[in-house]
């Protein structure tokens, strides 16, 4: 079964592969983290009335299908506005939203999780409102929300699989590369499923070990 | 200002194909919902079943739906069970997989709302006579529901999102494929793909609109 | 700061006729790089060596193009779905991807004059009963999704009312699921059958009988306005005929045997 014709030049091609995988997903959930931590400040602070705009803009890429997501975004900033983005820029800047938004969400919910009377104390022993948000929500707001944010972060690796659609060649894209050469759909669909497997597995393992840990004080 | 020049009436035109396929997508939504939903009680029934095999292949399933791409799952569907002799239509795997999918995620946020009904509970019922799967039915699982009810929200809205895969084993019935397909006659890919996407968001938002009709009328304490 | 409209207006007019002088043709040889969408699925056309670098019938067009121009090649790969995005949102300057020529396609992009020409053939899973291709009516059969025989193949399957239509993202996809038995049969190129079954990497098929299409004429793309790159494109194909290199090219990909003809007969062009 396991006579293939894989030779060591096609596993380093599935290892580029690989690496754009990874690269892309470090660049958007790095950017995407940032910019969640951002909008889910703005969101609280504003209240849900004064950041409805940003919170429909947000919505809007949680409620279609990143497929078209990246098929639309490449359109139009290529066709319409013809700006020769490469795609692996346009896959950066769709997955950085993406993750934006559900990040967004686990930051306000991290933020609404630190007692309010906390944070009143905190303010009337004189701390000012950076002071507050470092010392006092920061430390307790990340207790809440780093699990979410660690399943989050494997789902946008899991989700990069669909930047093939604008020309990027991640993982499943040189998997099916050399399918289309080699004809051995099975064994390379395996190798790939496995890659994914031994990456988000144990970072899985790892988030449900801090949830538990940190649920339980 | 622009180069491009929008031909909005020539995908419009073909609006009536485009929502057809929408009725598909809700469909396969729907029903990998109802299955995906049913298989992770079972899953989680398995696990706490307390035998090895049962609990093992429930640990399985739950880790490979949680740990792979949605696509390589639908992908597998279609070509690998093909590969052992089981052939199943586009429209099966795309369910198949995207039930696989539904049941390992619901499976593990079954477990956590769990832990948040206290053993007494199921233990209560037990001393008034109940068996262990009636205990099960009538004291934990409604409650258990009602704390994943959000997820499940949340999943339901991932498997009309996920329907858009279908494309990769074949299917050409569903909003994404029915769109492709119109795509490769026209070309017109802005204007098609954007009409796609507001339907997308129109279902989801018709969907979270249900989901907080029922919560509201399930739910009242 | 205060920007008035017509400030705004004037800047607009400026970079629009700024950008409108020099056309695409011009932009191309002063770049120094032309950029050729290829499908490397769709062999002997496009496809990957050892190596896995591109080759193939349209690769070595693309590089002909090039050096027409006195330019580099770069050649990008793509699907047949994701041809025309590539395009038109300006990640390649032409697509030598064996283009069909159809009327619907052309309201959007820019044909030249066809550059080959294609057959197709019926494929069949050998477990499947066929004599011809009307055999195939009421069966389940597949092609590679936003192909002309898959346009061709779904309006058969919409005309005879019964059977089933599948399309792929590929062509391995559909070689894959007809091997496999998904799929009852399937349309392709000649040229692509020949070397499918031959290869021996799909077990289970066979060339059933020709497909009853009009050949399938497949031309360069460009943008629909970029007039000037299309005429010299149409004069390259007309120079890779006349020079003998289109022969050399299908000899060298496709085999003996006379090149397909490119000319319609009883119409000008």
């Amino acid at each position: 079964m396991f006579d293939t014709a894989l030779t060591a030049n096609d596993f380093i091609f599935l290892a580029k592969g690989a690496g754009m995988t990874i690269f892309v997903t470090a660049i958007s959930v790095f950017f995407g983290t940032i910019l969640g931590i951002v909008f889910g400040v703005i969101r609280y602070q504003l209240g849900p009335f004064w950041s409805a705009p940003l919170m429909f803009v947000l919505d809007i890429f949680r409620s279609i299908p990143l497929l078209i997501q990246l098929v639309l975004t490449y359109a139009f900033l290529g066709t319409v506005l013809r700006l020769g983005m490469s795609g692996l820029t346009v896959a950066c800047i769709v997955l950085t939203l993406y993750t934006s938004a559900y990040c967004a969400e686990i930051v306000r919910g991290g933020i609404e999780a630190v007692p309010l009377t906390l944070r009143r104390a905190a303010r009337s022993l004189g701390m000012t409102w950076a002071q507050d948000m470092r010392s006092i929500v920061l430390p307790l707001a990340t207790r809440v929300a780093l699990p979410s944010w660690i399943g989050l972060a494997l789902g946008v690796m899991k989700d990069s699989a669909l930047v093939y659609v604008v020309q990027v060649t991640e993982l499943l894209k040189s998997t099916q590369i050399l399918i289309t050469r080699l004809q051995e759909p099975l064994l390379l669909l395996m190798i790939c499923g496995a890659f994914y497997f031994v990456i988000s597995f144990p970072v899985a393992r790892f988030g449900g070990y801090l949830e538990k840990r940190w649920s339980n004080d | 200002m622009f180069n491009y020049r929008f031909q909005w009436k020539q995908a419009w035109n073909r609006l009536p194909e485009m929502l057809d396929g929408a009725l598909i997508t809700m469909q396969v939504a729907i029903l990998s919902m109802i299955l995906g939903i049913v298989l992770a009680i079972l899953l989680t029934l398995f696990r706490r079943s307390g035998n090895r095999v049962l609990s093992g292949v429930a640990t399985t399933w739950v880790e490979i739906a949680r740990n792979t791409p949605a696509l390589f799952q639908i992908y597998m569907a279609h070509f690998g069970l093909a590969g052992i002799g089981i052939h199943l239509s586009p429209y099966s795997s795309l369910l198949l997989g995207i039930t696989f999918n539904n049941a390992g995620y619901l499976a593990e946020n079954f477990r956590g709302a769990l832990k948040a009904i206290p053993d007494t509970q199921p233990r209560a019922g037990r001393s008034l006579g109940m068996s262990d799967l009636q205990a099960f039915r009538f004291i934990v699982l409604p409650q258990m529901i009602r704390i994943s009810f959000p997820t499940i929200t949340n999943q339901m809205v991932w498997a009309v999102l996920m329907t858009s895969l279908g494309v990769t084993v074949g299917m050409n019935m569903d909003l994404y494929g029915v769109t492709q397909d119109l795509n490769a006659l026209t070309f017109r890919t802005f204007e098609l793909f954007a009409i796609a996407a507001v339907i997308f968001y129109v279902i989801v938002k018709i969907i979270q609109a249900g989901a907080w009709l029922i919560s509201r009328r399930l739910f009242r304490y | 700061m205060k920007v008035s409209l017509p400030s705004i207006a004037a800047i607009a007019t400026i970079a629009i006729s700024g950008s409108a002088t020099a056309d695409l043709l011009d932009d191309v040889i002063s770049s120094g790089t032309l950029r050729c969408a290829v499908v490397l699925d769709f062999p002997p056309m496009g496809s990957r060596d050892a190596d896995n670098n591109p080759q193939g019938f349209d690769v070595d067009y693309c590089n002909d193009l090039a050096k027409a121009l006195g330019v580099e090649a770069e050649v990008v790969e793509t699907t047949f779905p994701e041809r025309i995005p590539a395009l038109v949102s300006g990640q390649v300057d032409v697509a030598v991807a064996s283009t069909s020529d159809t009327l619907e396609r052309a309201k959007t992009v820019g044909f030249t004059i066809p550059y080959y020409a294609f057959e197709n053939a019926v494929v069949a899973n050998e477990g499947v009963e066929m004599a011809d291709w009307e055999g195939m009516k009421g069966k389940t059969v597949g092609a590679t999704a936003g192909t002309y025989e898959a346009i061709w193949l779904e309006g058969k399957v919409k005309e005879w009312g019964e059977g089933e239509f599948r399309p792929y993202q590929n062509q391995a996809d559909v070689f894959l699921a007809l091997s496999q038995g998904q799929l009852d049969a399937t349309v392709s190129t000649v040229e692509v059958a020949e070397a499918n079954v031959e290869s021996g990497k799909f077990p289970g098929i066979k060339i059933v009988d020709k497909a009853p299409m009009v050949p399938d004429y497949v031309a360069l793309i460009t943008l629909r306005e970029e007039q000037g790159l299309i005429n010299y494109m149409n004069l390259f194909i007309n120079q890779q005929v006349r020079t003998g290199r289109y022969a050399e090219l299908y000899k060298k990909w496709v085999g003996d045997g006379e090149p397909a003809d490119l000319t319609i007969p009883g119409v000008y062009r």
